[in-house]
């Protein structure tokens, strides 16, 4: 069987600058979470649940894959 | 709005004046002591002028109290939206909980070498009351240089709707409470004849986790001033969800040692100490891991 080498990867940070260069903060404060949790996502230390990835990209206006994926490094 | 803002100015002037009068009130104390220790060690007679100025600094020891209960506050307060917390923010929030902790102490010595003196002991507790009030006199001055000088706006970030701050303070107090207690805590093993259930393992407990409880409840109090009222994001229920695992692991691990190493003596002193040692080691690895989980990202 084939190992699955996927990880879950992101474009948060590209987003953030491509809209206004929005703070972390200020896309905390929209989603709900504390910017840790923000900083973390970026960073690849935590995985966001659904609904959040959902909320974020519905604050984005694009669609989820868009901003989140699965990388095969 | 203006009413908050007058009232945050109000606490920051008092907060500063209190420091002056705390220092001076320490700066009296050291003259003070300095007359009286070499007559009381001696065993002379203490004049009534003398008696009189003894009530001037328990009268101190209020001032402080309440300089460091303010000052631990505007420090909270200001961390609370900082945009980056800090070492030596830490380090003056935990000398400021230590000093708080250390009036305690600074009490129980005067009122220890007052009795001894009376009775004709030695009073060896002048060697700890000096180091702890210039301990906290260093405190106070530096505390009072951040309320003048550190407090700005610059260093801060506007409306913060899911705090994260004061969540990474409960745990540097935490786990400053929590080695606290532990060392007091330990310190039963080898003074177990001086140890008393209600002073040692009740009140120094009761003591100890206060500085705890206000930043708990602090921090409570800022939550119901959130818009959604939900209290840890998900991340933050992760963390804690493996930080209280973590905790019920070691805990166990540690309570088993416990009984097992004082197995032959389980009716000696390990049968007042258990439960504070319990509550500060869950504490203290509660917080840690806490911190370690939130400080990872």
């Amino acid at each position: 069987m084939k190992k699955n080498n996927q990880k879950f990867a992101n474009n948060l940070r590209r987003f953030r600058f491509e809209n206004n260069e929005i703070s972390q903060q200020e896309l905390a404060n929209k989603v709900g979470v504390s910017r840790l949790t923000i900083h973390s996502i970026e960073k690849g230390k935590f995985v966001p649940s659904t609904y959040l990835a959902l909320k974020i990209a519905h604050f984005f206006n694009v669609n989820v894959e868009k901003i989140f994926y699965l990388s095969n490094e | 709005m203006n009413k908050y803002k007058d009232m945050k100015t109000l606490i920051k002037y008092a907060t500063i004046t209190l420091g002056f009068i705390s220092s001076l009130f320490f700066v009296f104390n050291f003259f003070l002591f300095a007359k009286l220790h070499p007559k009381m060690i001696r065993f002379e007679d203490i004049s009534g002028t003398e008696e009189n100025l003894l009530l001037i600094v328990g009268i101190g020891l209020v001032v402080f109290l309440t300089f460091y209960l303010l000052s631990l506050w505007r420090i909270a307060n200001y961390l609370k939206n900082a945009k980056e917390i800090k070492s030596y923010n830490i380090i003056l929030l935990i000398a400021g909980i230590l000093s708080l902790l250390f009036v305690f102490s600074d009490w129980a010595l005067l009122t220890d070498i007052h009795r001894q003196h009376k009775y004709g002991f030695d009073q060896p507790e002048w060697l700890l009351l000096y180091p702890i009030m210039i301990f906290q006199f260093i405190t106070v001055i530096v505390s009072v240089f951040f309320h003048l000088f550190s407090t700005t706006k610059k260093n801060q970030l506007k409306n913060i709707e899911k705090d994260s701050n004061i969540f990474q303070i409960a745990q540097y107090v935490g786990i400053t409470c929590g080695v606290l207690g532990l060392a007091l805590s330990s310190l039963g093993f080898l003074y177990s004849r001086a140890w008393s259930l209600t002073i040692h393992s009740v009140m120094g407990p009761i003591i100890l986790l206060t500085p705890y409880i206000l930043v708990v409840i602090y921090w409570f109090v800022i939550k119901l001033q959130e818009r959604d009222r939900v209290f840890y994001d998900e991340k933050q229920i992760l963390d804690i969800g493996k930080s209280a695992f973590l905790t019920l692991l070691t805990s166990v691990i540690f309570m088993i040692s416990l009984f097992i190493t004082n197995f032959s003596n389980l009716n000696g002193i390990v049968s007042i100490l258990w439960l504070p040692l319990y509550l500060f080691f869950v504490l203290f690895i509660f917080s840690s891991a806490n911190l370690y989980y939130t400080k990872r990202s």
